[in-house]
């Protein structure tokens, strides 16, 4: 950076309000979403940077300026869908910290909506993530079974028949299904399968069934 | 001066079937001038290079493996490779495609056992664990290289699913125990699949037999209920000591 005295302190820097920072911002939001559309189509490892510089109309040098190579980009790409979905899923809960039947249902509903709404970011992380490393896996596999543990705590009835570390991976193979099968649009009608994976484990086979019935 | 028992063939043609599935060593054709039917060669060949593939994969990682790998593990030259395939890819799908036959054919053979349904499903599970555990190299192609080969992969992620889990189906008390779940096959095989991917990713592949009473009772849960599915696990965990 050049010492300049009219540049902006620190802090300003954070926040992005000049015409600079918002360039940039905008820059690699269109770099994100070539990213996502161009894994959809060829996978991450048939992705080149040609593809990327392309996809999103800018030139390969800007391309480094904030990625130094493709798989960083992939990284930010998922990270930025995960925060995405994580916002949706605290915007969802209507008891702030309260985990119930019905605060679960309507953050599945809003995950699920999300998922629909952005095919391409879907496809990557539902089934190109796991192909690119298991470890970005296990970062948001982590992430939604703290959850569900939370939820389990103020459960009143504990059932240890089913295992909460495979309610993820149930829920996972069934969305990635229905990518698979080009159902993208369908997944909203998911959430009934979905209420049941992730109350099985704390309220049992009756009372998930019944949450989930609830849906039809 | 040659015949058909100058080759030391395994007893499955494939040589992917039993506990060493993939010594290549079994299916090993004599050098030099040997006067055998020219389809049994070319079929050799073939069979050899997919049991290649599935080595040099689970070594070395599909994308990073070449065709030059293959046929060094094959003992192949170039020109029979592609005869037979017209590329890497051509060739691993082409082997995946043989391991899910396999497979089916395994879990097809326990499921007309006779017995309950839920007895009969439980063995099928058992089977799947079994033939993964002993064919390290098989589980690691089948679940995770699989999936690095490119939009195919996906596709064929699916099909395998549903093939697997077809004969789920035919419980016989799925219409009362669980309406309105239309994907209670995904449902109930996917805590299989989690499971065993985890194993498999985390390289602890020797031990999915001891999944066996967990995953059956995962995937009996949403068929049958939990009383069913816990008499079920009991069973498996007296079979898995065992």
């Amino acid at each position: 950076m050049t010492k300049d005295p009219e540049s902006p302190g620190e802090a300003d820097v954070l926040t992005p309000t000049t015409p600079l920072d918002i360039g940039a911002r905008a820059q690699e939001e269109r770099i994100l979403r070539a990213m996502a559309k161009s894994c959809a189509e060829k996978t991450f490892s048939g992705t080149t940077i040609a593809d990327i510089v392309g996809n999103a109309s800018i030139s390969r040098a800007t391309f480094y300026k904030h990625f130094a190579n493709k798989r960083e980009c992939f990284d930010a790409t998922t990270d930025a869908f995960l925060t995405e979905l994580r916002f949706a899923a605290q915007e969802a809960r209507p008891g702030g910290e309260q985990w119930d039947p019905d605060s679960i249902r309507t953050v599945m509903a809003a995950i699920l909506q999300l998922l629909a709404a952005k095919p391409d970011h879907a496809q990557m992380l539902v089934v190109e993530a796991p192909n690119v490393d298991p470890e970005i896996v296990r970062r948001y596999r982590d992430l939604v079974i703290e959850a569900l543990k939370a939820q389990r705590q103020t459960a009143k009835a504990t059932h240890d028949g089913a295992d909460p570390e495979l309610a993820f991976g149930r829920a996972k193979v069934l969305v990635a299904t229905y990518l698979s099968a080009g159902k993208v649009e369908q997944l909203p009608s998911l959430l009934p399968e979905l209420v049941y994976i992730a109350l099985l484990p704390y309220l049992g086979q009756e009372g998930a069934l019944e949450q989930a019935q609830l849906d039809r | 001066m040659s015949s058909r028992s100058d080759i030391e063939a395994p007893s499955s043609p494939s040589g992917l079937d039993g506990g060493s599935a993939l010594d290549l060593h079994l299916w090993k054709l004599p050098r030099g001038r040997h006067g055998l039917p020219a389809e049994l060669v070319t079929r050799s060949q073939r069979e050899r290079l997919l049991a290649a593939v599935v080595q040099v994969a689970a070594d070395k990682g599909y994308l990073a493996c070449s065709v030059a790998d293959i046929l060094k593990a094959a003992g192949v030259g170039r020109e029979s490779f592609y005869r037979h395939f017209s590329d890497k890819e051509d060739c691993f799908i082409a082997a995946n495609d043989m391991l899910v036959d396999n497979l089916e054919r395994r879990v097809g053979e326990a499921y007309e056992e006779p017995g309950a349904w839920t007895e009969r499903v439980r063995c099928c599970l058992a089977a799947t664990l079994a033939w993964l555990a002993t064919n390290p190299d098989v589980a690691r192609v089948m679940i995770i290289e699989m999936g690095t080969v490119g939009p195919i992969a996906s596709v064929r992620f699916e099909q395998t699913f549903s093939r697997l889990t077809a004969l789920l189906g035919d419980c016989p008390d799925l219409v009362e125990s669980a309406p309105g779940l239309p994907n209670i096959a995904s449902i109930a095989a996917g805590a299989v699949f989690a499971g065993v991917y985890d194993k498999v990713v985390s390289g602890n592949t020797a031990e999915l037999a001891e999944l066996l009473p967990q995953l059956t009772y995962e995937l009996l849960v949403p068929y049958v209920g939990e009383e069913a599915a816990s008499a079920e696990r009991a069973v498996a965990a007296e079979q898995t000591e065992a």
